[in-house]
């Protein structure tokens, strides 16, 4: 077995039992609780709102997704990745292993990567079918549900990849990423022409329908998306050269413990 | 016999805080102790050999490579980090698997050596406890075990007596001089001198960064002639040895008072004295009630050679 | 021989009254966050609106030199009680003192708790009060720097600025008003970054779950208003809270039309939350009595 599966493996597990998964779940899980939420406020007419299941499902569990639990995840799973090893005073264990250090950061974000990919696929297939129970076997609408998980995988591996590669160079990744993705990325999206290509959220955008005006103001943007295929290519290199940055900062960093 | 780790004018700087200064030496297989008090580099020393700093000058081979970045190596080095760190959500069985996992060995090959090594270091009745529920002794040994449970041929221990209790200590102690008899190379740092003196004879002296010496424990104390040795002694008649040894050129001061019954000695030919003095008490027809050498131990050595 | 038992004992001897005995705690958080990198920086930004205000209340008394570039009638110039609370309860400042909470309260508890050190704290003579008062003085430091302080400056500026003291013959009380607020938002934030930081040991989770329930607060509020369209859901907002609990102060506009005390009523339940939740996690572990 390769390095990366053994180091995949071991996170794999220890992951699955940590407190943090179970959170992270139960926060995954809310956009299904609002969901269930909706159904029965339309069934039960608790609100003089008609919002159809897929209206729902487009403006706001989406974005919610996109714009939120996304970045959340990716921010915490991907600077755990060495930050949890230096803080923990556990990397040594690691590093006097015969394992090459690319492989070290690249078995634990696969082992990070599919925990928030199940949580998050889990959650958005189960929101949607709430939603569009009645559209089931209409092969477009799978066909929506399909792009949309496509889309937020592709986003999450690029997050995680870019805050992996905070973690393994900053001690206070977290603060970065936070500004990152609530500072900059949400000032640039507003900017006209190319300032609005530096923000990753820029290509997810591209990618998904943007929500109509009326309804939940908050999530309205100025957007000026980029051709599918472009974004698609842009976000999947962009992956590749976050966690090329990291392997190589983590092989050539050394990681003090304070005392 | 080639030497298994060999540094060249290692140093090791942390911005402007001098971490090691030069440090060059040869460690062969068998036991070396890596003496120091707090903060004298020998943590840094072996993080360096471990891989996990690099050198800022010279450098550090290991069976002749370059540990910087060398992964190859790690499949036989064994190392305890001095930290008391583990994956705390873990039992001690799925830390130990999970880590022998790492190395190039079959479920069932890791598995075995698991239990091997929980054996060895008396863990296995608490295998399936929580990490988090360990006492601190119990904890340590999960470290020294981890170290060798892979059978490596050196051994990195970084202060591997940490947090035992005396019987702890003792089957640890027992436990890495069980190595040597193995000629595998063991490097063990300390600060309690007792500790080390137990292991080996073979020491390394470190402080402030750089090697104030290295040898046999008791060349060491003959490369310290220029100061006299101590030796206590409790008998009958104290005065009239006192007066006996005083004419001796070899006795350089004798102090009396502390207890009616003692005397304190010193002397500059520590072996000529202890041939005198069988004969002396003998003639004298004295009882001696108690001989001790106070600083015929690390403590003394150290302290001399820093300066103290 | 008496054989002396080892490891920390809680402290059983007499407390003598001192001055401030959470002073020394407040002082070493204080300095550590100084000594955070990037921290003068993201401090020094939060400070860029009480610039821009304090350029408003500048052109307003320059109107003329300054008439080419600005509308008179500009919200900017008008230099009312209104004006010192927009910038009080400004969405920018609020972002920042999140982010500041991040680097100031994240770790105030949270890290004490992962290194067991709350048995050295009170193996001395503090009390628990003490303690938490002073992890909590470290928030309302840098807080009240980024509030009061500002708030009474622009208040001082705009009098010299204008040369008389009309805006406070006409609100006297404006003085008072930035006060009670600033010290709301303080022991609101504080009670919010004390109470989350106590629910992990790990500063990580803890900077993010800041963040994170900030954020979220508004999102939840905005689906849920998009559904149901009730005001009071507004209450589930930390930004509309605090917003609506300056509404009285300040004479401001109460955001979707909601009654103002209902947030206080939610700030104090947020506060003695916290409070209770301290007090249980707080307290000396592994301590021999």
């Amino acid at each position: 077995m390769s390095a990366l599966a053994k180091v995949f493996n071991f996170f794999s597990r220890l992951g699955q039992k940590s407190r943090r998964t179970q959170f992270f779940f139960v926060l995954s899980s809310l956009p299904v609780l609002l969901a269930v939420f909706l159904r029965l406020q339309q069934t039960l007419s608790l609100s003089r709102r008609n919002i159809t299941g897929l209206f729902f499902y487009s403006n706001v569990i989406l974005p919610f997704y996109v714009q939120f639990l996304v970045l959340m995840l990716a921010l915490f799973y991907g600077t755990s990745i060495v930050l949890e090893e230096v803080e923990g005073r556990t990397l040594p264990y690691l590093i006097s292993r015969p394992l090459p250090r690319p492989s070290i950061i690249l078995g634990k974000y696969g082992a990070s990567a599919i925990l928030a990919l199940v949580m998050i696929d889990i959650g958005l297939v189960a929101s949607f079918l709430i939603l569009n129970a009645e559209r089931l076997g209409d092969l477009s609408f799978d066909l929506v549900l399909l792009r949309d998980l496509a889309v937020l995988d592709l986003g999450l591996l690029c997050y995680l990849a870019l805050f992996t590669f905070l973690g393994a160079l900053l001690k206070r990744a977290v603060l970065f990423g936070l500004l990152f993705c609530f500072g900059w990325e949400n000032v640039l999206i507003y900017f006209p022409g190319l300032t609005q290509k530096l923000a990753i959220a820029h290509y997810l955008k591209s990618l998904i329908p943007q929500p109509p005006s009326s309804g939940f103001a908050f999530l309205r943007f100025n957007l000026e998306p980029s051709p599918p295929l472009t974004a698609v290519l842009v976000l999947i290199i962009l992956t590749a050269v976050f966690l090329a940055a990291a392997c190589l900062t983590f092989s050539l960093k050394e990681y003090l413990f304070e005392n | 016999m080639t030497a298994a780790i060999e540094t060249q004018k290692l140093s090791k700087y942390y911005g402007n805080i001098l971490g090691l200064s030069e440090v060059s030496l040869e460690i062969r297989p068998g036991i070396t102790g890596l003496l120091g008090p707090n903060g004298a580099g020998k943590s840094t020393l072996m993080k360096i050999l471990t891989g996990q700093l690099r050198p800022s000058l010279g450098r550090a081979f290991i069976w002749g490579e370059k540990v910087w970045n060398n992964h190859h190596l790690f499949g036989r080095i064994g190392y305890c980090p001095e930290h008391d760190s583990f994956y705390e959500q873990t039992t001690g069985w799925q830390f130990l698997t999970g880590l022998l996992r790492l190395f190039p060995f079959s479920s069932a090959e890791a598995d075995e050596r698991a239990e091997r090594a929980l054996d060895t270091v008396e863990l296995l009745a608490d295998k399936d406890r929580l990490i988090r529920g360990y006492s601190r002794g119990m904890r340590q040994r999960l470290k020294v075990a981890q170290a060798l449970a892979h059978d490596p041929e050196l051994f990195i221990l970084d202060e591997p007596l940490n947090g035992l209790d005396p019987l702890g200590k003792r089957k640890i102690i027992r436990l890495i001089k069980d190595l040597k008899n193995e000629r595998r190379t063991v490097l063990v740092s300390s600060h309690v001198l007792p500790e080390v003196e137990a292991l080996t004879k073979d020491i390394i002296l470190i402080h402030q960064g750089k090697i104030l010496a290295s040898g046999e424990i008791h060349t060491l104390r003959d490369l310290i002639d220029s100061h006299p040795h101590i030796i206590a002694l409790r008998c009958e008649r104290p005065r009239e040895l006192a007066a006996r040894l005083v004419a001796e050129p070899y006795v350089l001061k004798i102090h009396l008072g502390g207890q009616p019954d003692s005397l304190i000695v010193e002397t500059n030919n520590r072996d000529r004295f202890f041939s005198l003095l069988p004969e002396l008490v003998t003639d004298m027809g004295l009882a001696v009630a108690e001989i001790t050498s106070p600083d015929d131990n690390l403590q003394a050595v150290f302290d001399y050679l820093v300066g103290k | 021989m008496t054989i002396r038992e080892k490891g920390y004992h809680h402290w059983d001897g007499q407390f003598i009254e001192r001055r401030r005995p959470w002073w020394p705690i407040t002082r070493l958080g204080i300095r550590l966050t100084f000594k955070r990198k990037f921290f003068k920086f993201v401090f020094s930004s939060s400070l860029l609106p009480a610039v821009v205000f304090l350029a408003g209340i500048y052109i307003s008394e320059r109107l003329d030199d300054f008439q080419h570039m600005v509308r008179r009638e500009s919200i900017l110039l008008d230099i009312a009680p209104k004006y010192f609370g927009t910038y009080l309860t400004a969405d920018f400042l609020l972002f920042m003192a999140v982010i500041i909470l991040v680097f100031c309260g994240a770790g105030l508890v949270a890290d004490d708790l992962k290194h067991n050190t709350l048995q050295l704290y009170f193996a001395r003579p503090l009390r628990k009060r003490d303690y938490l008062l002073g992890k909590a003085s470290v928030v309302f430091f840098f807080l009240l720097l980024l509030t009061l302080v500002p708030g009474l400056l622009l208040i001082i500026f705009k009098l010299i600025f204008s040369g008389s003291f009309r805006l406070l013959l006409e609100n006297p009380w404006l003085p008072l008003a930035v006060l009670a607020y600033s010290l709301l938002f303080t022991l609101f934030l504080t009670a919010y970054a004390l109470l989350l930081s106590s629910l992990s040991r790990n500063g990580r989770a803890v900077s993010l779950l800041i963040f994170g329930v900030y954020l979220f607060s508004d999102m939840l509020f905005n689906i849920l208003y998009g559904i149901f369209h009730s005001p009071y859901l507004g209450l589930l907002s930390l930004r509309t809270n605090l917003r609506l609990a300056a509404v009285p102060l300040f004479g401001l506009k109460p955001p979707l039309g909601l009654p103002w005390g209902h947030s206080y009523i939610l700030i104090a339940v947020v506060i003695v939350l916290s409070a209770l939740v301290l007090a249980k996690k707080v307290k000396g572990v592994n301590v021999i009595k």
